[in-house]
């Protein structure tokens, strides 16, 4: 039985077509796979079909009725629910608030507050027990939060429930939790769409996929009759009838340290790590999440004043105690979370590319906006970034895209250590793949240095030559060359985690 | 890597590094100061008359507590008072009794009114509530001075009993006697706090904090915002119109440029208080401890026995002092926090 039926769906924002041509079809109890490269309008579709965008044409049928979703009120009345990638969440408000919100019961005139929070601890049991729900948001890690921006999309009972790429902040142990109850909902009788990036995910949990490429769907596979055919996807996906893979290199690197760290410590976060890094080297930062390496990317950037360590670079002693200290040093952090710490969204991309120029190299008195505007053009064309000119703002980009842009900030400066925090995150196959060649090109180009941090251990092992693995913020293995494997990464991530077990 | 979420979290701990103790242990340390500069300063009459000298700033900066936690603010707040407090002492006659009736109704009206145009303009038009406010409070102004172009007006005996039971003809004598105990300041205010109380166990009360944390996700909740935010503006006229009541039982007479002063002190008043500026944190108890440090700001000034040059550049350093600690309070358990790590 078909539950949603969206067909040819048309949104445009300013002259740019998000969407051309949009269907999906949802039956009841199954679990659909949305997936697509960053921008090919996945995420428009999902909102449109909950109401936060109102579709320019193109009608939507559901329970066998044509509906338009005026606003998000109307689709959740209808049973609609959506836990949003960029999270709805309200930071000021506790866990529990922000599960029953717009959906409180009241006795007559005031809040049953007992309810509520029996109600959300009910559902965060599953996937976190003993958690505490009388946090405010803001103090929750992002794992968390994700959890609970499902688990107020869960509360709303929904009929449809979208989940729109609810595994990328979480953890192996979160997303098998999470695929448990998403079936233990679909025996129910609850529909789903669910957008990953990560194929294998997709292919584990969903009955059938609606691919997109550029704004409309080219392809729909049915496991139920179809083999689960993992290639055929991302041909789908990429638009091309070929796939490359990343063909690895063992490249030389000359005995010469770049950058060495000593005792660095901070807080609880970094306990005592010292490592080098060697001139032209791609250096993996691995482990399970939250064992500090953001926290690493961070020091390293001059963010923590408090941070205690020596940082020698080229034969240098250097002082990281402020983010200005190590861009004046040639070290640049490309943050983790792009749209906050490294953009800034409602600027243009010229503007992006340029300011850090501005602020730390010498300026004429009157900035010569035309040069640089030129510049600025040969940035955005080297990163190939997607754009109808450079005067749109940085939000109008997909995530691939806006992280070029925070690459090429630097890349009017002479870099000496690129740290990478994570830069993948949120960006599709074809744009990563993108990004990491123009890194490879740039450290061979530039003989500089880079730290990566991924939580994706398939980029550790395509792109680095070293990785050091980190657990409870101390650096507890090492591995090169070919000895970075999936199951070296893991074994050595879970292995502390095994001693430690056995030593309490 | 949250800061904030290492806080230890039990018992004492958790006292210590909640944001609201801050101000209170500026409260606390004000009121010694204080005490100890005016040696009569709790003694019943010192403390009834200090609360009635509180009282204007206490009733608007609760007010301005509910617009600034639903992501508002309001600049019109001094003189929609004193608007209020024209039409009010310019319908009274003083010997007709019925004519106070009319002016409540009235005055009642136009608080709506303002509520409802404020926060029109920033609910449903979505004006900066800064520009919104501002443009109208040159509105309430005008149409304040058109009401009463000089000050003066008058005043109902019975509307006294908003400033003292006993200074009504024909009050029963136990009113009186509680009246002399228990000032009508104190019965508004506390009136406020119940209003507050009961609005903040409703949804209005909690979307009001949603609608300040972040407008656009509460939207995609679905909660109505304009409509959130107009309320909120409503209850702060609501509170306008109880100082406003005040005022006219205290002076019998009405001006229109009473307010102006009020409007940034009682914001002032909230943010020492603890009420972020940006909406979603806060409540109208707090507001009630940064207008009294605010006043007690003040009477430690007077009673320092300072220059006239020099009081208003020293208050200002003192609410500076007030803001500035509670910042360095929250920075420093962080730190603490940071060390205290394992």
């Amino acid at each position: 039985m078909v539950l949603l039926e969206a067909k040819n769906i048309k949104k445009h924002f300013g002259g740019v077509a998000a969407l051309s041509d949009g269907n999906i079809t949802c039956k009841k109890g199954k679990i659909t796979g949305l997936l697509g490269a960053n921008g090919s309008g996945k995420s428009t579709l999902s909102k449109i079909v909950t109401g936060v965008y109102l579709a320019d044409s193109g009608t939507i049928t559901y329970n066998g009725e044509k509906v338009c979703f005026r606003n998000p009120i109307d689709a959740k009345r209808a049973g609609i629910s959506m836990a949003f990638q960029n999270l709805s969440l309200l930071p000021h408000l506790t866990v529990w608030q922000n599960i029953v919100l717009s959906f409180e019961k009241t006795n007559r005139f005031f809040l049953n507050n007992k309810d509520a929070k029996e109600l959300s601890q009910d559902i965060l049991d599953k996937f976190l027990p003993n958690f505490d729900i009388s946090r405010t948001i803001g103090q929750l890690d992002p794992s968390e939060k994700q959890l609970v921006e499902i688990a107020k999309a869960i509360s709303e009972d929904p009929q449809l429930l979208i989940l729109d790429e609810p595994t990328a902040a979480l953890e192996q142990v979160q997303v098998n939790a999470l695929f448990k109850y998403m079936r233990d909902l679909a025996s129910k009788g609850v529909s789903m769409i669910f957008t990953s990036h990560r194929l294998w995910e997709v292919l584990e949990i969903c009955d059938d996929v609606v691919i997109f490429r550029n704004g409309k769907n080219v392809g729909e596979l049915d496991f139920c009759m179809n083999e689960k055919c993992p290639d055929d996807i991302v041909k789908l996906i990429t638009g091309e009838t070929e796939t490359i893979h990343h063909i690895k290199t063992y490249r030389d690197i000359a005995d010469e340290p770049m950058l060495r760290i000593q005792n660095l410590k901070y807080g609880k976060f970094l306990k005592s790590v010292s490592f080098e890094l060697k001139k032209g080297e791609i250096l993996g930062i691995g482990g399970l999440q939250g064992q500090g390496q953001n926290e690493l990317m961070l020091a390293l950037a001059g963010n923590y004043r408090e941070a205690k360590g020596d940082f020698i670079l080229k034969e240098k002693k250097i002082n990281l105690t402020k983010p200005a200290n190590a861009i004046r040093c040639g070290m640049f952090l490309v943050p983790g979370d792009r749209q906050v710490e490294g953009l800034m969204l409602k600027d243009s991309i010229y503007t992006n590319i340029i300011f850090p120029k501005l602020a730390f190299k010498k300026q004429p008195f009157f900035t010569p906006i035309k040069k640089y505007k030129e510049e600025c053009q040969g940035i955005v064309e080297k990163l190939a970034i997607k754009t109808e000119s450079i005067d749109k703002t940085v939000d109008t980009l997909s995530g691939g895209n806006q992280q070029k842009v925070v690459v090429g900030k630097w890349l009017n400066f002479d870099t000496n250590v690129l740290l990478l925090a994570d830069p993948a995150k949120g960006v599709d196959v074809g744009a990563k793949r993108d990004l990491y060649a123009f890194i490879i090109k740039m450290v061979e180009e530039n003989n500089m240095s880079v730290i990566l941090y991924a939580s994706d251990n398939e980029e550790l092992i395509s792109y680095c030559d070293r990785v050091l693995i980190m657990y409870e913020g101390r650096i507890v293995g090492e591995l090169s060359g070919g000895d970075i494997t999936e199951e070296s990464i893991i074994s050595m991530s879970m292995q502390v985690d095994v001693r430690n077990g056995e030593g309490a | 890597m949250n800061i904030r979420a290492n806080i230890k979290t039990n018992g004492f701990g958790k006292l210590f590094s909640r944001q609201e103790s801050a101000p209170i242990v500026i409260f606390i340390a004000m009121i010694i100061i204080v005490a100890s500069i005016q040696s009569n300063f709790f003694t019943p009459s010192s403390l009834k008359n200090s609360l009635n000298s509180f009282a204007p700033l206490i009733l608007m900066a609760m007010g301005q507590a509910i617009v600034l936690v639903s992501g508002g603010l309001d600049l019109s707040s001094g003189t929609s008072m004193a608007l209020m407090l024209c039409v009010l002492t310019r319908i009274m006659k003083k010997d007709d009794p019925v004519t106070g009736v009319w002016a409540l109704l009235v005055a009642l009206g136009v608080m709506l009114g303002i509520g409802l145009l404020n926060g029109a303009a920033v609910g449903y038009l979505k004006l900066p509530p800064i520009i919104a406010t501002f443009a109208t409070s040159y509105i309430w102004f005008g149409i304040a001075l058109f009401v009463t172009p000089t000050p003066g007006g008058e005043s109902v005996n019975w509307m006294r009993a908003f400033f003292d039971f006993n200074a009504v003809n024909n009050m029963p004598d136990w009113l009186k006697a509680f009246g002399a105990v228990v000032p009508t300041s104190v019965l508004l205010i506390l009136a406020g706090c119940v209003v507050w109380y009961i609005v903040s166990r409703t949804k209005t009360g909690r979307y009001m904090y949603a609608v300040g944390s972040n407008r656009v996700t509460a939207y995609q909740s679905g909660i109505k915002t304009a409509k959130i935010q107009t309320t909120a503006y409503i209850l702060n006229s609501f509170f306008l119109l109880l100082c406003a009541l005040f005022f006219t039982a205290q002076n019998q007479a009405g001006s229109a440029r009473i307010g102006d002063p009020l409007t940034l002190q009682c914001i002032a008043a909230a943010v020492v208080g603890g009420i972020a500026l940006n909406g979603g944190r806060g409540n109208v108890f707090l507001a009630i401890i940064g207008a009294v440090i605010m006043s007690l700001v003040g009477k430690i000034i007077f009673f320092a026995n300072m220059p006239d040059a020099y009081q208003t550049l020293v208050s200002g350093v003192i609410i500076i002092i007030a803001i500035a600690s509670s910042a360095v309070y929250s920075t420093l358990n962080e730190r603490a926090a940071l060390r205290g790590g394992k």
